[in-house]
């Protein structure tokens, strides 16, 4: 199979793309280019046939579907609201954090019969949480702080990302319920899965070799 | 109301000139080869009765249909696949034909897509359906017309990929999974960490040999060595007779298109259900999508109330071949521009009239005046005029 063609992945810009690059270093690539990479959003992997590309969590996932970018590293939270169709082959373990139902402490979020309206940045992974529980929510999109919408008395709670829950806990809110545990993901395009395989394998290798090395 | 005239709805577009050859020659070309094959042509409506795609066995998702009602209220959909419609006609119109039905289309289906996302919702397919055949002849047909097929995109990392989701449905079974759609999903995903979670329940249990399998479905794809890891892990019976059957196909496989352009699958499993034999998938390294895909339906015909036929097809999709191959046939300029002054419209008209029976491209100029004529001639590159003014005919090379 013509398998030395070179494999370009796109990673999720901050975080996600420090704790990569970081794997990639404990995986023994080079990755100089990628500590000073200035201004510059496709990067070299001198000597290991690999570009990265440095990307948008959603738009990750655009470029993987369309087969531009043969590879991602991109949260769960990210791949469970833009679902699409791609492999998702790696739980990288990093960027560990939850999707969980939260808001004022002490109220309870499921007392009595009114529909209750529930504040997020992710529409898609709350309408599919209350679904599963046969609920009918109102779902507001909220694009900054979400914690303030219970606050200000426009939602009933929220759905959002939790890490420590220091921001819940300072505000007056907190959990009622998990949703869904995130972290990081490698997603590949399947038609490069298919006519890339060895490349694609051998870095997924690596990256489960030397995943929990990294925190 | 803001008017949306001018533009064309997201997800479609109007084809000119190249891209309109380019689609015209990939089909020219599928369809000539099918015919060559003894496959007769049909073509069904774009608009079909919502029933038809909606029905246990045989369910497309609603969201990804364009929808519309007819005078009686009823619901209507744009196609989203031709297999459906041919496996009505099949069980209806062609119920009392010879066996085996070999039919060929050439036509659009409709998907509604995720918008903003580059996808096209009108898509160019051309395929085959073989209905009532026996079933390893029938299979073998199939694939060796898929790989000629994948020939014709010209492109050195074609693969043709062969897969059987009897593997899958055998597990489910002996697991005891009746509502499969998650499972389903994660393994066509190939998404080997959640299926582990899902797949935890087992631990312990005298299946845990199955659900260990089923969590290798995902990973088994690649050459041929494949099958003989499949072995090693396979330990039921009637998987390893699949097993042994798969093997068969692969190996004859081999033997009609080249060894290394055939890569197997174990874990492909497909979105529409109705498939209950061997899946196949053909890929090229230009498109991030597969640009054939097919594979056996032998319970729809059935679905449809038909007599019970086993029946496998495939479709290749047109406009990801013409984007591929970039065929660089040259858009027909006409060799002769006709010119007639107003005393010569009929004379311009017949001339024209002959001058294309004897197999030459003329056009008839649309406009009043010699020196229009000639610049027309410049910008569209035609190097002949034949202008008639009065009664005479003069010849001029631009």
């Amino acid at each position: 199979m013509a398998d030395n063609s070179k494999i370009r992945i796109a990673l999720t810009k901050g975080r996600l793309e420090k704790n990569t690059v970081a794997l990639f270093e404990r995986a023994g690539f080079d990755v100089s280019e990628l500590k000073s990479k200035g201004r510059r959003l496709i990067l070299d992997i001198p000597g290991s046939g690999i570009d990265v590309v440095l990307a948008k969590a959603a738009d990750v996932i655009t470029y993987v579907e369309h087969g531009v970018c043969d590879m991602g590293v991109v949260g769960k939270d990210t791949i469970e609201e833009h679902q699409g169709s791609y492999f998702e082959v790696c739980d990288l373990g990093f960027g560990a954090c939850r999707f969980a139902l939260a808001g004022k402490k002490g109220e309870d979020f499921y007392a009595g019969v009114g529909i209750k309206t529930v504040a997020t940045k992710y529409p898609n992974v709350t309408r599919r949480f209350f679904e599963g529980k046969g609920m009918d929510v109102d779902i507001v999109k909220i694009e900054g702080s979400v914690e303030l919408a219970p606050l200000l008395g426009l939602s009933h709670g929220i759905v959002d990302i939790v890490e420590t829950g220091t921001t819940l806990k300072e505000n007056g809110l907190e959990v009622y319920e998990d949703v869904l545990p995130i972290s990081a993901r490698i997603i590949v395009n399947p038609v490069s899965m298919k006519l890339k395989k060895a490349a694609i394998e051998r870095l997924v290798e690596k990256a489960e070799k030397h995943k929990g090395e990294i925190d | 109301m803001k008017s949306c005239d001018l533009i064309t709805p997201e997800g479609t577009r109007d084809l000119l000139f190249e891209e309109c050859s380019a689609i015209k020659s990939a089909e020219d070309k599928l369809r000539g080869l099918f015919m060559s094959y003894g496959y007769s042509e049909v073509i069904t409506p774009a608009l079909e009765f919502y029933d038809v795609f909606n029905n246990k066995t045989r369910s497309f998702r609603q969201e990804s249909m364009y929808k519309l009602t007819d005078e009686k209220g009823r619901l209507m959909v744009l196609r989203p696949d031709s297999t459906l419609p041919i496996a009505r006609i099949a069980a209806t119109r062609l119920k009392d034909s010879v066996l085996p039905l070999k039919l060929f289309y050439c036509q659009n289906i409709y998907r509604s897509n995720p918008k903003m996302a580059g996808r096209d919702d009108e898509i160019r397919q051309s395929g085959i359906e073989i209905i009532g055949g026996e079933k390893r002849r029938s299979d073998l047909e199939a694939l060796a017309l898929a790989a000629r097929v994948l020939d014709s995109f010209n492109s050195k990392t074609a693969r043709l990929e062969l897969g059987n989701n009897s593997f899958y449905k055998r597990l489910i079974r002996i697991l005891g999974i009746e509502d499969d759609e998650n499972v389903r999903t994660l393994i066509k995903n190939k998404n080997t960490p959640e299926l582990k979670k899902a797949l935890s329940v087992y631990e312990g249990t005298e299946l845990k040999g199955a659900a260990d399998m089923l969590l290798c479905l995902p990973t088994l794809f690649g050459s041929g060595e494949v099958l003989d890891k499949a072995k090693e892990l396979f330990s039921y019976d009637e998987l390893l007779g699949d097993l042994a059957e798969f093997r068969q196909t692969y190996e004859q496989l081999c033997r009609i298109a080249s060894r290394d352009r055939i890569t197997v699958d174990l874990g492909l499993v497909s979105k529409a259900d109705y498939y209950t034999g061997i899946i196949f998938r053909g890929y090229i390294e230009e498109y991030g999508q597969a640009v054939i895909s097919g594979g056996r339906y032998d319970t729809l015909i059935d679905s449809f109330g038909g007599k019970a036929a086993a029946a496998v097809g495939f479709a290749a999709n047109i406009n990801a071949i013409a984007d591929a191959v970039h065929f660089t046939e040259e858009i027909t300029k006409p060799e002769v521009l006709i010119f007639a002054d107003e005393d010569s419209l009929i004379e311009g008209i017949l001339h024209c009239a002959e001058l294309t029976d004897k197999g030459l491209t003329a056009e008839y100029y649309d406009g009043q005046t010699l020196s229009g004529a000639k610049d027309y001639a410049a910008v569209r590159g035609i190097k002949r005029i034949d202008a008639f003014i009065g009664t005479n005919i003069e010849h001029i090379d631009v």
